[in-house]
């Protein structure tokens, strides 16, 4: 062998090994982004995506959409094959089993590098993000419940203004109660219920989170008014058996007195009811301002090859540019302090009636609660849900139904 | 000449015919079996043996005995409400079973319009599943449901009944919705079973002074055992399984009123993220099935499915 074939096979092999790594420079330069059930704002995801690709040349984003159900056994079958997408959007209190799993990224140090960064959204919004003093999620979008009311059926009933307290609230739910209508219905999943118990001074766990502190006579006092109130059909049964589609569908129908939910139902709600209008539905503040938030953030996998990036693109969808072009389209708030702002005053002049609904958004931040930080939120929320629909359906009473939600929810809490 | 120059060339081990027939047959069967291993024996293996472990996406598997089955069986009183539903469902087969008996007599009779009939019957099976949930749903709907219409119209009832929302109804509302789609199956492998029981032995036994009621008891239903027994085999692992019929209309509740199995196993994986948990229910409903099955099976004199003629 001489020494030109020599010098060629050096150079053949040469090529051959550093093409993987041009090839892996290129893939470098790819991102995926999971969200969850917004496949509706594909036009301006695409637009968001082309303005980031300008301003980062060579970069691929792959962007896939879930609906409800599907997106956190998907993001799970991820996780577990390994191939996680760098940006997930979570809903609720999910991320927050991941975060302490080790499946995401903290964003702290990213945030403390640029101060001027977390000035842009909302404090109280941000703050519910942070677990173990670390924050994991950039706010995408925001809501929390509070209360409609439909001003017809308070005005049959001769009540001129809404509940200011939990007694007024069940009471003027029975007074409302008559034939085919009920007086008040609350949506259930992701503890959207805990403003009733909340606002009656009962606590889920104790301050350290990790013992059981419901089992108290004001819990069970509580869940018996509900139960009478229930029974009685002042209370519609869907606020405690339906999800989502039925209590909508059953406020829109115009024969409930009073829901709770949160801001997003509003949509819902109004796109079925004909009877909505400014004259006819009210939207205020919970009795106690109490609410419980059910906010989307985008977090970012720790198995991404690409953080920087993924989390530039975060910054970028979050900023004042997107979110505010995000807000004004989709008529959401999202906890972006600028882009709220332009969202608001957008919507006052279009829908003053939405434009009431999302202003509670932003009122009594300090008050949210049922979005503990708690890795094991969905068995404890398992443990203790049940017991409470058996306790306001009359199945069990309510002493006897905390006190096995209390044996269900310790168990949980001793094992982890 | 070519054909002994072939025979020249083959291999040693192919020269007999008999091997190469086996080597033949087993071509055709090793992509099966491969499929079969990969996505039915090793996962169940692998189940097993995550039964035993502690485990989630995020963390090392650690081995930890029997906790997992210490648990299930004397600390998780949901896993004891959702195996009380899963037999009830299991026990309710029979009455799917009888009713399509019913209609497959009479369908099997000279009515007019039977081919209508047993089409119409039918239907109902071949549905998805999710389709299915979805009609009930909405026929025991509260507000705008069939049936509390219909029961108001005839007087039946006063107020309209929760069917899905209330501990009372919601289970045997689920079963009731799993029988209908279940009928058009058993009414055909009962109707299979009918059509080929032997006219002479009815013959004989009317000549011998046998009534209605005696030729089917001793004639029909004997002859139609292995028939029945299939119903109830492929019947029993269908409703247990039928995730997707209990998950749409009532998600598990109210309260555990319709966790079964199943829909639990599904909780406990993808909502609590227990799938080391979840994996030794897993074992335990698999053990429950194969129970079931092998003693069905047994019953029916270890042939269900065979069809007994002469």
């Amino acid at each position: 062998m001489d020494r030109r074939t020599v010098l060629k096979a050096g150079v053949a092999t040469a090529g051959t090994l550093a093409m993987p790594a041009y090839l892996r420079a290129q893939s470098n330069k790819k991102l995926s982004i999971l969200t969850w059930n917004i496949a509706d704002q594909e036009a301006l995801f695409k637009e968001e995506f082309a303005d980031f690709q300008k301003a980062n040349p060579g970069v691929e984003i792959e962007w896939l959409d879930k609906k409800g159900p599907d997106l956190p056994a998907f993001y799970q079958t991820q996780l577990v094959a390994g191939t996680a997408p760098d940006i997930v959007d979570l809903q609720g209190e999910l991320w927050v089993e991941w975060a302490a799993g080790g499946a995401l990224l903290d964003l702290t140090p990213y945030l403390q590098k640029e101060p001027e960064l977390i000035k842009l959204y909302n404090p109280d919004y941000m703050s519910s993000f942070v677990y173990d003093k670390k924050n994991y999620l950039i706010p995408f979008y925001i809501s929390k419940t509070l209360l409609y009311y439909n001003k017809l059926m308070f005005k049959e009933v001769g009540l001129s203004a809404p509940p200011t307290s939990f007694a007024e609230l069940i009471s003027f739910s029975e007074a409302m109660a008559k034939g085919e209508k009920t007086g008040f219905l609350t949506l259930n999943f992701d503890w959207l219920y805990w403003p009733l118990l909340k606002m009656n001074g009962v606590e889920l766990l104790s301050p350290d989170l990790k013992k059981p502190a419901f089992n108290t006579p004001e819990a069970a006092a509580v869940l018996d008014r509900l139960a009478k109130a229930t029974a009685s059909g002042g209370i519609n049964k869907i606020a405690w058996t339906g999800r989502w589609v039925e209590p909508n569908g059953a406020f829109a129908a115009g024969t409930v007195g009073m829901f709770h939910a949160h801001s997003a139902a509003y949509f819902f709600v109004k796109g079925q009811g004909r009877w909505i209008n400014p004259d006819t539905l009210g939207a205020v503040q919970t009795p106690g301002d109490w609410s419980t938030p059910t906010n989307h953030g985008f977090a970012v996998s720790k198995t991404s090859k690409n953080p920087e990036l993924a989390f530039a693109l975060v910054k970028h969808m979050t900023g004042n540019k997107w979110a505010t072009r995000f807000s004004e389209i989709r008529r959401v708030l999202t906890a972006n302090i600028e882009a709220d702002k332009a969202g608001l005053a957008k919507v006052q002049a279009e829908d003053p009636l939405a434009h009431a609904v999302l202003q509670t958004q932003l009122e009594h931040t300090d008050k949210m609660t049922g979005n503990w930080p708690l890795p094991n939120d969905a068995q404890i929320k398992d443990g203790f849900w049940p017991e409470v629909q058996n306790a306001v359906l009359g199945r069990k009473d309510a002493k006897t139904a905390l006190a096995d939600a209390e044996r269900a929810v310790a168990r949980v809490l001793r094992r982890s | 000449m070519a054909n002994s120059e072939a025979a020249i060339r083959r291999p040693h081990f192919l020269a007999r015919k008999s091997t190469r027939r086996a080597v033949l047959i087993w071509s055709f069967l090793v992509p099966s079996l491969l499929i079969f291993f990969l996505y039915r024996i090793l996962p169940l293996g692998w189940n097993v043996l995550l039964s035993f472990q502690a485990w989630s996406p995020m963390k090392p598997a650690v081995f930890i005995g029997l906790e997992n089955y210490q648990e299930m069986f004397f600390d998780d009183e949901v896993f004891w409400q959702a195996l009380w539903n899963t037999l009830g469902i299991i026990a309710s087969a029979p009455i799917g079973i009888a009713i399509a008996l019913a209609l497959a007599l009479l369908v099997n009779s000279d009515i007019r319009g039977r081919d209508i009939y047993r089409t119409l019957i039918f239907l109902s099976y071949p549905l998805m599943t999710v389709a299915v949930a979805i009609i009930w749903r909405w026929m025991f709907d509260e507000r705008v449901g069939l049936i509390n219409y219909v029961a108001r119209i005839a007087g039946l009832v006063d107020k309209p009944i929760p069917f899905l929302n209330s501990f009372t109804w919601a289970l045997p509302s689920v079963i009731a919705a799993n029988i209908w789609q279940m009928l058009g199956f058993y009414m055909i492998i009962i109707l299979t079973g009918l059509q080929s029981i032997p006219e002479n032995l009815y013959e004989a036994a009317a000549i011998d002074g046998a009534n209605a009621f005696r030729r089917f008891a001793r004639i029909t239903l004997p002859l139609l055992r292995p028939s029945i027994f299939l119903c109830f085999v492929i019947g029993m692992l269908n409703s247990v399984t039928s995730f997707d019929l209990v998950y749409v209309m009532t998600a598990g509740g109210p309260g555990r009123a319709t966790e079964i199995l199943i829909t639990y196993i599904y909780k406990l994986g993808f909502t609590q993220t227990r799938f080391d948990y979840a994996a030794a229910v897993t074992v335990f409903f698999f053990v429950l099935l194969l129970g079931v099955t092998w003693t069905a099976n047994r019953l029916s004199g270890g042939n269900a499915g065979a069809v007994e003629a002469d």
